[in-house]
C-alpha cells in the first residue's frame, strides 16, 4: 500500500519535471506550424526519458551514488569537469527560461510587464528552497501541476481526428519550411530528455533513502510518470494545432498568444487556466532546476548536501542555488525574450545530451555500481541510440539554430 | 586493489559520517624494489587544480593563501592510517570540526548564510 502510494506520488511529481515552459512552448510551437506532425518527435523523446530516469533511478538505488557521485567517481574529476559545466550553463539557461515563464504568466495575470516580476519569482522560488522541505516541494509541485491536466481535456474536447493524431506519431517528412521543421524537432527532444530531469530524480531517490526494493517502484514511476507529462505535451500540441491554426496563427513569436489556446474551449476559464498552468509548471521547473544546480555542485564536490537540512548546516549547498536563482533571474530583469530563451535553451540542452548521457553506458554495466542489476540488451540499446541522437543534434542544432530558429 | 580506480575521486565522511569532501589526490611514498605505499589522501581546490596542470594549481594555491591564510596554502591532508572503512563512502577517524576542511564553509554559514532569517 505504501508502495502503491510511493508509485502514484512518484508519477505526478514526475509530470512536475517533464512538463514546463520548454515542453509547453516547443509543443504549442510545433501544432500551430505543423499540425500533428511532429507528434513524433514529443513520443520519441517521451521514450527516451523513460529510460533514462529508470536507469537514473536504478543506479541511486542499487549503487547508493547519484549520477553526479558516479560520473565523478567512475572517470575521474578532470573528465566531469565537462558533464559539470555544460550541464551549469544549460541548467542556468533552462532556469532562466522557467523564470521567464513564470513572469509571463504574472504578465497575462496582471498586465504588469514580465521583467519586473524576475526578482520577485526568483526570491519566492528561493524561499520555497530556502524553508521547504525536499518533501514539500516534490508534494507541492505534484499537486498543483495537475492542473496542466486541462490541455488533455481540452485536447479531447475538441474531438480531434485520432487518426491523424496516430499518423502524427510515425515520423514523415515535411511538406514546407523543412529547416524549421527539423528545429522544432530537435527543441521538443530537448524539452523531453533533459538532464536535469535524471539527474534531479537520481538525487531525490538518494534523498528518499531508496534501496533495492525500490526497483519495481522505480521502473513503474519512470514508465507511467514520463508518459503523463509526454501525454500532457502532446494535450498542448493538439490544442495548439487545432485553434491557434484555425486563428491563423502558425508561427508563435510571442507569448501573449498563447491564452488564446483554451479560450474557445473553456471561455474565460480557459484563460485563467492557462495562466495558472504556465505559471504553475514553470515555478515548479524553476524550484527543480535552482535544487539540481545546488546537487550537482555539492555532489561533485563531496560537500554535505540534502534540502532536508536547515541552510546553516549546508551552507555551501544552500549558497550554490541561492546565486543560481538570482543570476538566472538577470537575463529575464534586463527583458530578454523569454519564449526565445526558452526556445534556444531547448536547442542547447539537445546538443549537451552526449556529455551527460555517455556516462550512463559504462555506469548501469560497471558491476562494481549496479552488481546484477546492469543494463540489459534492450537497455543498452536505448542508450546507444540516445547518445547517437544526441551527437547528431549537437552537430545540427547550431546550423538549424541560424536557419530554422524563430 | 587499484587505488586510482578504487579509491580517487570517492566521497569522503568523516567518524560522524559528515560528507567532507572527495578523495581529490593520493600522496603515495616511492619504495625501491617494492610498490608504492599510500600515506595520505588529499582534499581540497589546491589538488583538484593541480590534477588540472602545473599552472593552474599554482594559481589556485597562491589564491586559497591570500583568502585563507597560511593555513590553507598546502592541500589537505589526512593520513591513510586513519581509514576506518572503505564501502560507498571512506571513512576516515577524524573529526571535520577540528581541521581546516571546512573554514570556508564555517565563514559562509558565520557571514552570509546565518545571518538571512530562517537559516535554521
Amino acid at each position: 500500500m505504501k508502495k502503491l502510494l510511493e508509485i502514484s506520488l512518484g508519477v505526478v511529481t514526475s509530470v512536475g519535471g517533464f512538463l514546463e515552459v520548454g515542453s509547453m512552448a516547443t509543443a504549442a510551437q510545433a501544432g500551430a506550424a505543423f499540425s500533428f506532425q511532429l507528434i513524433w518527435a514529443v513520443v520519441l523523446g517521451t521514450i527516451c526519458i523513460i529510460f533514462l530516469v529508470e536507469m537514473a533511478g536504478r543506479f541511486a538505488a542499487v549503487s547508493h551514488h547519484t549520477i553526479a557521485d558516479g560520473i565523478r567517481e567512475r572517470f575521474g574529476f578532470n573528465a566531469f569537469l565537462w558533464p559539470l559545466l555544460a550541464t551549469l550553463l544549460v541548467n542556468f539557461l533552462v532556469m532562466a527560461a522557467e523564470i521567464g515563464g513564470v513572469a509571463i504568466a504574472l504578465e497575462l495575470a496582471t498586465g504588469i510587464g514580465f521583467q519586473w516580476w524576475a526578482l520577485p519569482v526568483a526570491f519566492l522560488a528561493w524561499l520555497f528552497l530556502w524553508k521547504g522541505t525536499f518533501g514539500f516541494i516534490e508534494k507541492g509541485v505534484a499537486v498543483l501541476g495537475l492542473v496542466t491536466l486541462c490541455f488533455v481535456v481540452g485536447a479531447v474536447m475538441l474531438k480531434p481526428d485520432w487518426g491523424q493524431v496516430a499518423a502524427g506519431a510515425v515520423p514523415t517528412l515535411p511538406e514546407h519550411d523543412a529547416a524549421n521543421y527539423w528545429f522544432m524537432a530537435v527543441s521538443i527532444l530537448g524539452a523531453s530528455i533533459s538532464p536535469y530531469l535524471f539527474m534531479f530524480y537520481s538525487s531525490g531517490a538518494i534523498e528518499g533513502q531508496w534501496d533495492k526494493s525500490y526497483l519495481g517502484a522505480n521502473r513503474a514511476i519512470a514508465g507511467l510518470g514520463m508518459c503523463f507529462g509526454g501525454t500532457i505535451a502532446i494535450g498542448v500540441l493538439i490544442v495548439a494545432a487545432l485553434v491557434l491554426a484555425a486563428h491563423g496563427i502558425e508561427q508563435i513569436d510571442d507569448y501573449h498568444q498563447l491564452p488564446l489556446m483554451l479560450i474557445p474551449i473553456f471561455g474565460f476559464w480557459g484563460f485563467v487556466l492557462f495562466v495558472a498552468s504556465l505559471g504553475i509548471a514553470c515555478f515548479g521547473a524553476a524550484l527543480e532546476i535552482g535544487l539540481q544546480q545546488a546537487y550537482l555542485v555539492a555532489q561533485g564536490f563531496g560537500w554535505t548536501w540534502g534540502e532536508d537540512l536547515k541552510p546553516r548546516d549546508d551552507p555551501g549547498f544552500s549558497t550554490v542555488y541561492t546565486i543560481s536563482l538570482f543570476l538566472a533571474a538577470i537575463p529575464i530583469a534586463l527583458g530578454l525574450d523569454p519564449l526565445k530563451l526558452t526556445i534556444f535553451s531547448m536547442a542547447l540542452t539537445a546538443a549537451s545530451l552526449p556529455l551527460t548521457v555517455v556516462p550512463f553506458l559504462f555506469l548501469l554495466n560497471d558491476e562494481r555500481y549496479v552488481g546484477e542489476h546492469r543494463n540489459g540488451l534492450i537497455a543498452n540499446a536505448a542508450v546507444i541510440f540516445i547518445i547517437a541522437l544526441g551527437f547528431v543534434l549537437a552537430v545540427v542544432t547550431i546550423p538549424l539554430q541560424i536557419f530554422g530558429g524563430t | 586493489m587499484d587505488l586510482l580506480r578504487d579509491i580517487l575521486d570517492k566521497q569522503v565522511v568523516d567518524r560522524e559520517q559528515v560528507k567532507i569532501g572527495k578523495v581529490d589526490g593520493l600522496v603515495a611514498e616511492l619504495r625501491p624494489g617494492k610498490p608504492p605505499k599510500i600515506i595520505a589522501v588529499e582534499l581540497g581546490s589546491i589538488t583538484l587544480a593541480r590534477r588540472l596542470g602545473e599552472r593552474p594549481g599554482r594559481w589556485m594555491a597562491r589564491l586559497a593563501a591570500r583568502l585563507g591564510g597560511r593555513r590553507h596554502a598546502e592541500p589537505h591532508r589526512i593520513a591513510w592510517n586513519k581509514v576506518r572503512d572503505i564501502g560507498v563512502d571512506i571513512e576516515f577517524d577524524i573529526d571535520v570540526r577540528e581541521t581546516a576542511i571546512f573554514d570556508w564553509q564555517d565563514w559562509l554559514r558565520d557571514h552570509v548564510i546565518g545571518r538571512i532569517p530562517g537559516a535554521g
